[in-house]
């Protein structure tokens, strides 16, 4: 989600986009499974995405599957939107008019999806039964296990100054791939579960890693080393992470229990700044590239909230009830 | 297709079964044709032409499929399909049934609403074994509903041809998988129904006159698999997916209402897919119904399965089928004209809804009032299980299981499967070993008492005794402990869960468990036919005798010798001795009895019963009946 708002603010700015007077610029979809009203039954009462309308609410958009996780957009066509879900890659070329699932039986649980912005059709998924790929902008796909221990996976992103560079967290730590996912190396990281990946616009060679169990980690060279990044979080299940587009020294993560902690020193301290949040239990985090400064927190079923002074105040952003996977911000619609 | 006949095998072996039960193939086939019948029958009279607020999707099939009451249905159907559409999976096939079986019958508007919807409303595919098969074989007939229909038709964008390419492809797999392997939601009596829908829709109703043979071999396959391990129609011996009515109250299961209409076991129960196997016009080859009845001696019956795919903590013993990981299933069932008692070795073979063991005996209660069933379970809930299983977050799983499984995260639960317990059984005899982990939490061993047993008694040599019907039941711990009511903490009885707690009072009450907090644990039981003793007291006498030996203080170990004079010896964490030989489950095979056999990977299964064969070969799509000479 972090690596979505890095290279949207990146083309932004390469395009112009960013001198332009307008109000937001942004598509902002949430990724959801309504679950706070799901009593005796195993289905939550909605799933899907919701797009943040100018009133502030959210609407319905695109089809309603179970299991949807996260969107994301053509770096080249931003009609072009690919949607995971647990029932595979749903894809769009219309802008969200139509859709079509690309995958086949075999492909289920996609946690994460991203385009690689250095070789736009080029695109990798992580999933719960491991990693695809697409060289055709998510028309196809193909397996791409070659090198990996174990499969699961739930966090991928792709690197935006350098093609074919994807670094994927699994249940074995993150492995990286050097020719667009079709092999796989291990990196120095822990052998754990990873929930998610950011990257940084600012400087590409910063990513921030949550993990289960064994909190945040930081890379400063592109993912070949990491270090643990936060004592205060260091044995918590962290499973949003992100980092400022405008601002590489602002980071945050978030979890379970642990609410959200934010650093402004690029990983050299940490705060607290649960205060305000309606419970500790927090899934994503998104900082917002049409607002410097805002950060997005969505908690476990009770709503999705955002601050403008790096989580000293927070205010209602609605989703009351949802159990959100991801935050997106994508270019606005042609 | 190929079907070989090469002798009517069954005029041959006609007998007489128990109750006086004629066993011909005719009789048989007449029997179940006359079931087949009334179940149309009373589908097409639940439908009221005065009253169209009543009358479900298979009732409006079976009108519109025999041309009764067409005007009514149709207008029902009009009623049914206004309906927002919901339930994913579960809103497909009574759609197909509804296309398929009531084909001839629907109206241009009915037809035009069908395809709407088909091109509107997103089934997602859900994530279990049987919703695949729901999703896939329904949306294969679906889409072969509206050939040439392009990706603008389809709710998911793809063509008919597609749709019906991706549905065979998961299809087949299944199949090759399932007969190779083992089925993953193995022998589970409500899931049963979910596996038999999909696939009598297919054998009913595919127009690829091959894909429709396989269909039928494989509703053939899991009626076997029902049959070779039923008693009455109870399903006996281990499950992978059980609810909490269910394992108490065994007859009141789907299966039960699929013995009455494949075997004319019990009494009819509601059931669609009772309805929709009798619109299909699947009929069982009558070897299934000889078998299913004939317990004139008892027999071993040993079944592999697999763990449904383990998606991460799959652990060191896990292997890859595909790209997928599970572990084998090992069963073993020791099938008596008066009880069955069926185990797996343990372990997390299933989330959420196992049954490692159980005791199921010949019961004349009502199946809506017996409880006839005894077993026991280490209560075991945890993010590990959860996220094996599952693609759900580790801090939210176990709470998003019990949003519909209420009694998942409680200590009183019932179906369970634990990493801390080791099962093995030989005959009727098995044992159970416990290392419980300080800190788990549940660390407690259940033993379910049924308010049916009758005469428990606990002895002063440790073992507790029980009677279930015609069946001696022996149960010796190695701990002690206490006796609670079931479902001490009222979740159940208070309503919790919804339909799985639906009439608590009729089912639920009255029973108690033996429950033991020692970490390190352990029991025996021995099953014995009453009709084998002369009397209780000397059953009691019998056991009493038997060699014992136990102990808990570190690796819980035991060594028992059973009434029939074998040794078991089990160490907690090693494979089991019977009679110093190390078990053999490398060789374990996919089916082995008297009446049928199947080897690993084979992608076949020989039924047999007396000197008749029935050959399910998948491998060259053949079903190929045959008698050989008896054997000297």
């Amino acid at each position: 989600m972090s690596s979505r708002l890095s290279r949207f603010l990146v083309l932004a700015l390469v395009a112009g986009l960013a001198t332009a007077p307008a109000a937001p610029v942004s598509r902002f979809y949430a990724a959801v499974s309504m679950t706070k009203a799901q009593k005796n039954s195993p289905t939550p009462l909605d799933s899907g995405l919701y797009l943040r309308q100018a009133d502030g609410q959210w609407a319905n958009f695109g089809p309603r599957i179970l299991g949807v996780t996260s969107l994301v957009a053509s770096p080249v066509n931003p009609a072009t939107l690919l949607l995971a879900s647990s029932d595979g890659v749903v894809r769009t070329t219309d802008g969200g008019k139509t859709w079509r699932k690309t995958t086949g039986w075999e492909v289920a649980d996609v946690r994460a999806i991203v385009f690689d912005h250095a070789n736009p059709a080029h695109a990798y998924a992580a999933t719960a039964w491991g990693p695809l790929r697409s060289t055709d902008g998510g028309a196809s796909w193909q397996l791409a296990q070659q090198g990996l221990s174990r499969l699961y996976c739930q966090t991928i992103i792709a690197d935006a100054a350098s093609g074919g560079h994807v670094l994927l967290g699994t249940e074995d730590g993150v492995y990286v791939s050097r020719d667009g996912a079709v092999t796989w190396a291990r990196t120095a990281f822990p052998a754990v579960s990873v929930l998610r990946l950011a990257e940084s616009a600012a400087d590409p060679k910063l990513l921030l890693a949550g993990t289960q169990g064994r909190g945040a980690w930081l890379s400063r060279d592109g993912g070949q080393s990491w270090t643990a990044a936060d004592p205060g979080s260091a044995t918590a299940n962290l499973y949003a992470a992100a980092i400022s587009p405008h601002a590489a020294t602002q980071l945050a993560v978030g979890g379970w229990e642990i609410g959200v902690r934010v650093s402004a020193d690029g990983g050299r301290t940490w705060a607290d700044r649960t205060a305000g949040l309606p419970a500790k239990n927090v899934f994503v985090l998104a900082f917002d590239p049409d607002v410097k400064g805002r950060l997005w927190a969505s908690t476990f079923e009770e709503g999705t909230y955002y601050s403008d002074d790096l989580g000293r105040t927070w205010h209602d952003g609605g989703l009351y009830g949802a159990y959100a996977f991801d935050l997106v911000f994508l270019p606005p619609a042609p | 297709m190929v079907l070989v006949l090469m002798l009517s095998v069954g005029a041959l072996f006609a007998r007489e079964g128990e109750k006086g039960v004629l066993l011909s193939d005719a009789d048989i086939t007449r029997r179940f044709e006359e079931r087949r019948q009334s179940v149309i029958a009373s589908s097409i009279a639940a439908l009221d032409p005065a009253d169209l607020t009543k009358g479900g999707h298979y009732d409006v099939a079976a009108c519109l499929q025999r041309g009764e009451k067409r005007e009514a249905a149709l207008a029902r159907l009009a009623k049914i399909l206004a309906v927002k559409a919901d339930g994913n999976m579960f809103w497909m096939f009574p759609m197909v049934t509804l296309m398929m079986a009531g084909d001839q019958g629907l109206d241009d508007p009915s037809r035009a609403r069908f395809a709407e919807l088909w091109r509107t409303y997103w089934p997602s595919r859900g994530d279990t074994e049987n919703h695949w098969v729901l999703y896939y074989s329904s949306l294969y007939l679906a889409a072969q509903t509206y050939p040439g229909a392009g990706p603008e038709k389809w709710f998911n964008g793809k063509s008919s041809a597609e749709n019906m390419a991706e549905s065979r492809s998961y299809l087949e797999h299944w199949l090759e998988v399932t007969t190779s392997f083992g089925q993953g939601e193995y022998d589970s009596p409500n899931y049963l129904e979910e596996y038999a829908t999909g696939l009598a829709l297919l054998s009913g109703w595919a127009q690829d006159a091959a894909f429709r043979q396989r269909a039928h071999l494989m509703l053939d396959y899991i009626f076997y698999d029902y049959a070779v391990e039923t008693l009455d129609g109870y399903y006996g011996g281990a499950h992978s997916r059980v609810y909490p009515r269910q394992i108490i109250a065994p007859g009141l299961t789907p299966s039960m209402a699929l013995g009455w209409l494949l075997f004319g076991f019990g009494e009819r129960q509601p059931n669609g897919t009772v309805q929709i196997l009798a619109l299909s016009g699947y009929t069982p080859p009558p070897i299934l119904e000889r078998i299913a009845r004939d317990r004139a001696q008892p027999y071993v019956e040993r079944e592999l399965k697999r763990t449904r795919w383990r998606l991460r903590n799959a652990g060191p013993e896990s292997f890859v089928i595909g790209d997928k990981r599970t572990i084998p299933v090992y069963k073993y069932s020791y099938v008596d004209q008066d009880f069955i008692l069926g185990s797996t070795q343990g372990g997390l073979l299933q989330p959420i809804q196992q049954q490692t063991w159980n005791l199921i005996w010949r019961t004349d209660r009502p199946a809506a009032k017996a409880a006839n069933t005894f077993f026991g379970v280490q209560p075991y809930s945890s993010p590990l299980e959860g996220t094996m299983f599952f693609g759900a977050d580790w801090d939210t799983v176990t709470n998003l299981i019990a949003r519909s499984k209420a009694d998942y995260d409680t200590p009183d639960k019932l179906p369970s499967g634990s990493p801390f317990e080791q099962v093995y059984q030989h005959g009727p005899a098995l044992v159970a070993l416990y290392d419980i982990p300080p800190g788990t939490r549940f660390p407690l061993v259940t033993m379910f008492f049924s308010r049916d047993l009758t005469h428990t008694e606990e002895d002063a040599s440790g073992w507790i005794f029980a009677q279930g019907g015609p069946v001696y039941i022996a149960y010796r711990p190695f701990a002690a402990g206490e006796w609670k009511p079931n479902d001490w903490t009222g979740l159940l009885a208070h309503g919790a869960g919804g339909f799985i707690s639906t009439d608590f009072a009729k089912w639920g009450s009255g029973h108690r468990c033996y429950v033991s907090p020692a970490l390190k644990n352990g029991y025996v039981v021995q099953v014995a036919p009453a009709r084998a003793f002369a009397s209780y007291e000397a059953f009691k006498a019998a056991v009493r005798a038997l060699p014992l030996t136990f102990s808990t203080a570190t690796q819980p170990e035991a060594t028992f010798t059973s009434l029939d004079g074998t040794v078991i010896h089990a160490r907690y964490g090693a494979t089991p001795t019977v009679n110093g030989q190390p078990v053999d489950f490398a060789s374990w095979p996919l089916f082995e009895s008297p009446f049928g056999h199947a080897t690993r990977g084979s992608q076949q299964l020989e039924i047999a019963h007396g000197a008749e064969r029935l050959l399910l070969d998948f491998t060259h799509n053949v079903r190929q009946e045959s008698a050989v000479p008896a054997q000297p």
